[in-house]
């Protein structure tokens, strides 16, 4: 991010996403476009990875928040990228990367129940390379950084 | 916990499914998608921000990208009866970003960023030296993390009618 209306675009959307470029430019100083063209670039160059809408966990009926932390045997036909692509298309799971450490992967998944999790464990379990899974629940509401972890 | 589950409807559900992979979506879009006006989605996204489904819209950042090269979760063993305050303390270091109270292999599960591998392992010790912390497991994120806001599941949220 190089210049200080990036900054300032970045700030004002991380605030509200849905913000107008208009709104923006008029509060800058700076014209629609520029506001615009600095927008893209933005993206361009992957400093801005997209936007999202957060929602409240527990009230979409989800009690809290498990992390898997997962240690994987990768072979020359499943590599860990191929075991990643897997697992962030689960339903429930939020946030996966690969990880340097005690374990290979971590994953935050959210969770209705305790009957939940086990059933998520097991699926994650059943995973073609997958060696070791410890893991954690989070109970409760907990926010982690919106804008950078979705939650 | 059932109570606080709420019930919404397909057009509900339109509306945050465009909003978690593009909260800049246009109302319009949506509104053709659900095939209403744009009034009833304006209507509809202001409802679910009034009942607290929506908290905010906001962009996805990575966090390299701002200054903090290095991601990494630390599990963390406390004696008895500390968790609290071991808590307390690291909600104090400018690096962490989070903090919870786990149930499960560890006690205490906790993100920090920091600008380099110097940074983040000064942190580290400073956590290992609490008197009342007995290990800490460090895991470095490595490559792009992946993020899937549409792996929330909606729709069960419609089912129960009653």
């Amino acid at each position: 991010m190089s210049t200080p209306l990036d900054k300032k675009i970045v700030e004002y959307l991380t605030e509200d996403a849905r913000m107008s470029f208009r709104k923006i430019a008029k509060i800058t100083e700076k014209s629609t476009d520029t506001i615009i063209n600095h927008y893209n670039r933005l993206i361009e160059s992957g400093d801005i990875r997209g936007s999202t809408v957060v929602v409240d966990i527990e009230k979409i009926g989800y009690q809290g928040i498990a992390a898997f932390e997962i240690d994987i045997t990768s072979s020359d036909d499943i590599t860990s990228d191929h075991i990643m692509e897997t697992l962030i298309k689960m339903p429930n799971i939020i946030v996966a990367t690969k990880t340097v450490g005690e374990h290979d992967i971590l994953l935050l998944a959210v969770i209705h129940n305790l009957e939940h999790y086990q059933i998520i464990s097991e699926e994650i379990g059943q995973i073609q390379g997958i060696k070791n899974i410890s893991s954690d629940i989070w109970s409760g509401n907990k926010k982690i950084l919106p804008k950078y972890f979705i939650i | 916990m059932e109570m606080a589950r709420q019930k919404i409807d397909k057009i509900d559900i339109t509306i945050l499914r465009n909003l978690q992979r593009d909260a800049r979506t246009k109302y319009s879009d949506i509104a053709k998608q659900s095939q209403v006006s744009v009034d009833t989605i304006i209507k509809r996204y202001r409802r679910l921000q009034k009942r607290g489904i929506i908290t905010k819209t906001t962009l996805l950042l990575d966090p390299r990208r701002f200054g903090d090269e290095v991601i990494a979760n630390f599990n963390i063993d406390v004696e008895p009866q500390s968790v609290t305050e071991v808590i307390t303390f690291l909600e104090k270091q400018p690096n962490v970003k989070f903090s919870t109270h786990a149930m499960g292999e560890d006690d205490i599960f906790t993100i920090a960023t920091a600008r380099n591998m110097n940074e983040m392992n000064n942190l580290k010790e400073k956590i290992q030296s609490h008197n009342m912390v007995r290990e800490v497991k460090t895991s470095i994120w490595v490559d792009q993390f992946l993020l899937c806001p549409q792996n929330f599941e909606l729709e069960p949220l419609m089912e129960k009618k009653r």
